[in-house]
């Protein structure tokens, strides 16, 4: 019927191909989560200005705001790999498609280091 | 693409492409998403009025549903799919495939009130 597969084949070639893979996976996987998260949180804006800004302000502390551009970055690599995979399947991407992912993960660092920053200056320093 | 996809697998194969559509709309909106909500906040993170004054047009709450929608299907379509390849159990999947659309359809309703009661809020 099916063939066992393990999660991941350790006799396989580890290739840049494997890994942008299987990095793809597991990046979807966390951000599902964080979505759904983040669809709860922000419901408390319909609770009212008061509800809304005391959730944020426990959520602008400094582990929060490293975990949200520890987010832009796993956002970033989903985002830029998966534009690799659609060139990869409707363009002629497999023909390059490890250059192709060099390029992808120099433009997720140079944003990551941009948003990164941004973020980082909406720290409030304080213990949540 | 394969021209002949049609004759072998019809199901696997709208689920595949939908899955490259839904990307590129996530792509584009949720770069939009982030700058207009967290990089143009002017050096703090975007407090309840700044966001309820961006829903005041009518496209606003529109795109974001369209983000929430087409971001819960490639999320859970992609779940799914990871699911399909270590799940071989038919009872197994069929428990986590309703987990997917129950919990599916519970985060769309959540999200969907969520923008319709944003909509209709006033700056306080």
């Amino acid at each position: 019927m099916y063939r066992k597969t393990r999660f991941y084949d350790w006799n396989y070639y580890h290739f840049v191909g494997s890994w942008a893979w299987i990095l793809h996976r597991l990046s979807g996987l966390a951000l599902i989560f964080y979505l759904s998260l983040h669809i709860w949180v922000i419901n408390t804006l319909t609770h009212g200005p008061e509800a809304f800004n005391r959730t944020m302000e426990y959520l602008n502390t400094w582990p929060f705001k490293l975990l949200e551009i520890g987010l832009w970055g796993v956002i970033l690599y989903h985002a830029f790999n998966g534009i690799r995979v659609v060139l990869v399947d409707f363009g002629k991407g497999s023909l390059a498609h490890k250059r192709l992912f060099i390029g992808a993960i120099a433009i997720a660092f140079i944003l990551l280091v941009i948003g990164g920053v941004i973020i980082a200056s909406h720290i409030v320093w304080r213990m949540p | 693409m394969n021209k002949r996809f049609k004759e072998t697998s019809r199901r696997g194969a709208i689920g595949w492409f939908l899955q490259r559509i839904t990307a590129v709309i996530v792509f584009i909106l949720l770069m939009i998403h982030y700058v207009t909500y967290h990089f143009l906040s002017k050096g703090k993170a975007p407090s309840y009025d700044q966001i309820i004054a961006k829903t005041a047009t009518w496209w606003f709450p529109l795109v974001q549903f369209v983000l929430l929608f087409a971001g819960l299907w490639h999320g859970l379509y992609g779940t799914w799919v990871i699911l399909e390849d270590y799940v071989h159990n038919k009872y197994w999947r069929l428990v986590l495939y309703t987990l997917l659309v129950t919990g599916g359809a519970a985060l769309l309703f959540l999200g969907t009130l969520t923008i319709i009661k944003v909509a209709s809020l006033k700056i306080s």
